[in-house]
């Protein structure tokens, strides 16, 4: 405006037809720490135009609990208890990378049944995990209903977790070279039979048929209906090369059309014995991000049922040294988390606790494409994109 | 929407370390750099300071490692405020990684790079990934590395006026510092039996220390924060030889329950006893 | 002085009771709504809803609520426009309440039959956008303001489609009298639902889901969005005032409806003045229904895609309507 108003520029205006706007100032908003959508304590500081945004600066760090400095004074068994609440709507898959990275470093072969009971566990908990997903996703959109259903089958996910672990959502259950004999089991020694609960492997089948038809609920709910179709179509579009250069992982990445899933290239659990699609999406947009989830629900159940039906046998625990002292090495070891990659680079000095751990969390990572993705967006949109990230603040804040 | 089956090959096979070797070699190679290791599956190339940005630009074009997976460094220091110190002394410095890997196979390699402690800088890479900012920021907040060149040089996760570099190995844990850990001990000689008795009960007996002392206990913490996960036997018949160390440890080094060890000769102090009841009818509920 | 039942009553007395009796009357006919929307959703949810309050099938739940909120503290921020915010529920209250003089709940019991009926409806429930836009102005909040300006966007856009889709019921009927269009209906044989205004129809309850500010048309409120929209900094007796007034609305919208489309407290083979209010209260009731299944199975839309709904598609629907409407009334 008042470059406009300058009188020396006022005799070129004419020359070159300014159309003068009405500038209104911009309006800074506070989206969180405490705010219905931002799923714990992110905070965005958005500069508004109307309901367009401007710029917009996300402020994480509310749940920073330096796990990275913690582990630096913990014996590698105590770290399990701290990772598995680093996301903690899949904290059994968050214990995974780091007991594989300890095992590598020391060299032990895990048994074959314990491994399939950390994927089976791994793969109830994406399960759960996506569920919360598909039932907090609609809800930011305005529809309540999704929430019930989709809660009501992760309520019964979790039940088998604890069933089987003792926990539902910290579940601190693998071991150094194995996993812990499920509650009441004795020793890892003894009783090898008794490592999974009765009728867990039942359960376990009837809880995937109530998943998959909670799945067809909700594609006939949510997915198929013309505003949830409007909301998130064509919304906030992550392109394949930005995602990978921002590091946006997991189910993010693969709606862009990045067809990379980590159990499909890594062997930190036996994913090459079952038979499982990799679901990628075409646009990269919310919906996608959506879509791939729901469909990830359905080859997660596929997994486990394969995963059941032919649950070898024999012991829990591999022959564990009493002490554990991790040979002198570096490793990095990534897994396929229900939010992305998670991975611990692990730096031993031959000692009983890690000279260095750093975790690498998915969430982070897609959380930090935040400000490229959300310019030029309007207000909805910062939900519809926030939502279809599916982050967890402590996954981000660590 | 489309799914897609990788073929199998590429999906079934473990990863051989050779191909690590391999691929290390290579992208030092294309790095311009010819010092790598492939131990433990990680293929990990040293890459010059100078060449800091340039190397990760080649290897992104070349190699095609365009995912970004994170950025971090290790503080190498012969004095550490936690922890244990290193057993042979190494070069004073910081050691900064950043983690690419390929967006359609497993190829994934590690660079590294040293900067001394006196000048903890480095070029920024933000302008070869743009996921390098949040993590340039959490390095430089965390080891106080400055990244040149960085376009937000505020704290990512600390407020503005933190002082001190929480990740250097020179940096105390305050909490560690008010009150000795007794986690560190957890694994020291096996006690008799008698002596883990009742250092439980006295571990369980102060309530104020409750909370601490649950947490050195490691693998069976959760016992304490969900009865029914180590439901009865779990805390005694699940791992014998860690619990009896550990309670020993926290035994010997805690100043507080050494009044509970005081108790010692009494045979059955009430604590234990309520635990034992307090387990068994969850043991005939789990079975 | 004036009659009333044999007594002679001051004016001003009889007013009064009028008000408090109208007043009376909406607030208790409200409750079923509340408690309906209670119920529905969470059997929708898989869900039981309220349980134990009254004894059975939680019947009092509302009113439960309602005394909890009537004891909660009435905040008023220290950024607000104290006197346009304290204002503010009367305001909407007030509006929502002064629909009900046109309703007929039969042939002769309705509290003024005017004239212009209809209009006077539409003109007092336009006033409620500025109850929301002074709530969401004096509330000194941002999500308030977003919300409050979100509320008198979409009002202005949605105020066009319903009016003219009512016109197609007035050039219909030939008045804009309620009950003379609901005696128009009877007088057809079937409600305009069915007898030509189905288009209609359609496009006043859209706009009236819109201008209730329910979902799919809940953006000012978007709880995901803008935390609570202008109702973020009410508090105790006010928000209390906000939300009957919410529900209040909805029955007036829908008795509106029931009113211009499916013939009112008419039905077939019943005596209208008998059984008029049970009639016209049972649509009611079916159209609220209506509101609350959608309330509960879409998401919300977009600032933008609900412009676009309303001047691309609902008010040349409207326009066409009126055409085709005049169309038949002057041929046949």
């Amino acid at each position: 405006m008042s470059q406009a108003l300058d009188p020396r520029a006022a005799a070129h205006v004419s020359e070159v037809a300014v159309s003068v706007e009405l500038q209104t100032p911009g309006m800074t908003l506070n989206i969180g720490p405490q705010h219905p959508s931002t799923h714990g304590v992110l905070r965005l500081v958005a500069e508004l135009d109307g309901e367009r945004i401007v710029n917009v600066e996300p402020v994480i760090g509310y749940m920073h609990r330096g796990y990275e400095k913690l582990s630096e004074v913990r014996t590698y068994p105590q770290i399990t208890a701290l990772v598995n609440r680093i996301d903690w709507v899949s904290g059994f898959a968050n214990e995974i990378p780091l007991m594989v990275a300890v095992e590598r470093l020391m060299e032990i072969e895990v048994p074959e049944r314990a491994q399939s009971i950390r994927l089976i566990l791994t793969e109830l908990a994406r399960i759960s995990s996506h569920l919360v997903f598909m039932s907090s996703y609609p809800l930011e959109l305005g529809a309540a209903t999704p929430l019930m259903h989709a809660l009501r089958e992760r309520e019964h996910v979790l039940e088998l977790i604890e069933g089987a672990t003792g926990g539902r959502f910290h579940p601190n259950f693998n071991r150094i070279g194995g996993v812990k004999p499920a509650a009441g089991g004795g020793s890892t020694q003894k009783k090898v039979v008794q490592d999974l609960p009765k009728n867990f492997l039942a359960e376990t089948r009837a809880a995937m048929d109530n998943v998959l038809e909670v799945c067809d609920d909700i594609d006939t709910l949510v997915t198929g209906n013309e505003i949830f179709q409007a909301r998130t179509m064509g919304v906030a579009v992550l392109p394949a090369d930005q995602a990978l250069a921002y590091g946006v992982s997991g189910p993010n990445l693969r709606a862009s059309g990045v067809a990379f899933d980590l159990r499909k290239h890594e062997d930190y659990l036996p994913y090459h014995k079952y038979d499982f699609d990799v679901v990628t999406g075409d646009n990269g947009d919310c919906f996608d991000r959506y879509r791939v989830r729901v469909e990830e629900v359905r080859q997660a159940a596929r997994i486990v049922n394969q995963a059941i039906d032919d649950l070898p046998g024999g012991p829990l625990q591999a022959k564990v040294p009493r002490v554990i002292k991790v040979p002198k090495g570096e490793t990095y070891v990534r897994a396929e988390n229900p939010k992305g990659e998670m991975g611990y680079y692990l730096v031993s000095d031959g000692g009983r606790i890690p000279y260095r751990l750093k975790i690498r969390s998915a969430s982070f990572s897609n959380l930090s494409i935040l400000p490229w993705a959300l310019k030029g967006l309007i207000v909805p949109d910062i939900i519809a994109l926030l939502g279809s990230l599916d982050f967890v603040l402590g996954d981000v804040d660590r | 929407m489309t799914t897609s089956t990788p073929d199998e090959t590429a999906a079934s096979e473990p990863v051989a370390d050779a191909g690590i070797a391999a691929l290390a070699e290579r992208v030092a190679g294309i790095a311009g750099s010819d010092s790598w290791t492939a131990d433990f599956g990680n293929a990990k190339v040293r890459v010059d300071r100078s060449r800091w940005v340039e190397a990760v630009e080649a290897v992104r074009d070349e190699a095609g490692l365009e995912f970004f997976s994170f950025l971090s460094a290790i503080d190498w220091s012969n004095e550490v405020a936690v922890g244990e110190p290193l057993e042979d002394p190494v070069e004073e410095r910081y050691e900064v990684l950043v983690r690419l890997s390929s967006g359609r196979d497993n190829d994934a390699v590690t660079l590294a790079t040293d900067i001394p402690k006196d000048d903890a800088r480095l070029p920024t890479l933000v302008g070869v990934y743009g996921g390098a900012n949040w993590h340039e920021r959490e390095a430089a907040e965390m080891f106080g590395i400055e990244f040149e060149g960085h376009p937000n040089s505020g704290k990512l996760y600390l407020t503005d006026e933190f002082e001190g570099f929480p990740l250097r190995k020179t940096f105390p844990l305050l909490s560690r510092e008010i009150k000795p850990w007794p986690g560190m001990v957890d694994v020291e000689d096996m006690p008799s039996t008698e002596n883990a008795e009742s250092a439980a009960a006295a571990s369980a007996s102060p309530p104020g220390d409750a909370q601490e002392q649950a947490m050195p206990q490691g693998d069976t913490t959760k016992g304490d924060e969900n009865p029914e996960a180590d439901a009865g036997g779990g805390e005694q018949a699940d791992s014998p030889p860690p619990t009896a160390d550990r309670t020993d440890g926290v035994a010997a080094q805690l100043p507080s329950s050494a009044e509970g060890a005081a108790e010692v000769p009494t045979p059955q102090s009430p604590v234990p006893s309520e635990e034992s009841e307090a387990g068994a009818p969850e043991d005939e509920a789990t079975e | 002085m004036t009659s009333l039942v044999g007594i002679e009553i001051n004016f001003y007395v009889l007013l009064t009771l009028k008000i408090l009796a109208i007043t009376g009357v909406v607030l208790t006919g409200i409750l079923p709504i509340i408690f309906g929307e209670l119920k529905i959703s969470a059997h929708m949810q898989s869900r039981v809803g309220p349980y134990f309050a009254g004894g059975r099938w939680g019947w009092a739940q509302p009113l439960a609520d309602g005394i909890k909120f009537f004891q909660k503290e009435d905040l008023v921020p220290a950024a607000a426009d104290r006197q346009v915010y304290k204002l503010a529920p009367y305001l909407l209250m007030v509006s929502t309440l002064a629909v009900f003089v046109i309703i007929p709940f039969s042939p002769n019991l309705i509290a003024a039959d005017l004239d212009l009926g209809i209009f006077f409806a539409l003109a007092i429930s336009s006033l409620s956008t500025l109850g929301v836009l002074m709530a969401g102005w004096s509330s000194g909040n941002k999500y308030s303001l977003i919300g409050g300006l979100r509320a008198a966007a979409q009002i202005i856009a949605y105020e066009l489609p319903l009016v003219l889709a009512v016109i197609g019921v007035v050039i219909q009927a030939g008045t804009l009298s309620m009950v003379g269009i609901v005696e128009a209906q009877i007088d057809m044989g079937v409600p305009y639902l069915v007898g030509g205004q189905v288009i209609g129809f359609g496009i006043f309850f859209t706009a009236s889901l819109a201008e209730l500010n329910r979902t799919p048309f809940d953006l000012p409120i978007a709880e995901s969005e803008l935390v609570m929209g202008y109702l973020t900094e009410y508090s105790g007796f006010r928000f209390t005032t906000f939300f009957l007034a919410e529900y209040a609305g909805v029955f007036s919208i829908s008795a509106i409806a029931a009113t211009l489309f499916l013939g009112g407290y008419g039905f077939w083979g019943l005596d209208s003045t008998v059984f008029g209010p049970f009639v016209l209260v049972a649509k009611v009731g079916l159209l609220a229904f209506l509101m609350i299944w959608i309330r509960w199975t879409w998401p919300r839309m977009r600032e933008d895609q609900l412009q676009t709904m309303a001047w691309k598609w609902l008010v040349p629907l409207a326009l066409a309507n009126i055409m085709v409407t005049a169309i038949f009334k002057v041929v046949f």
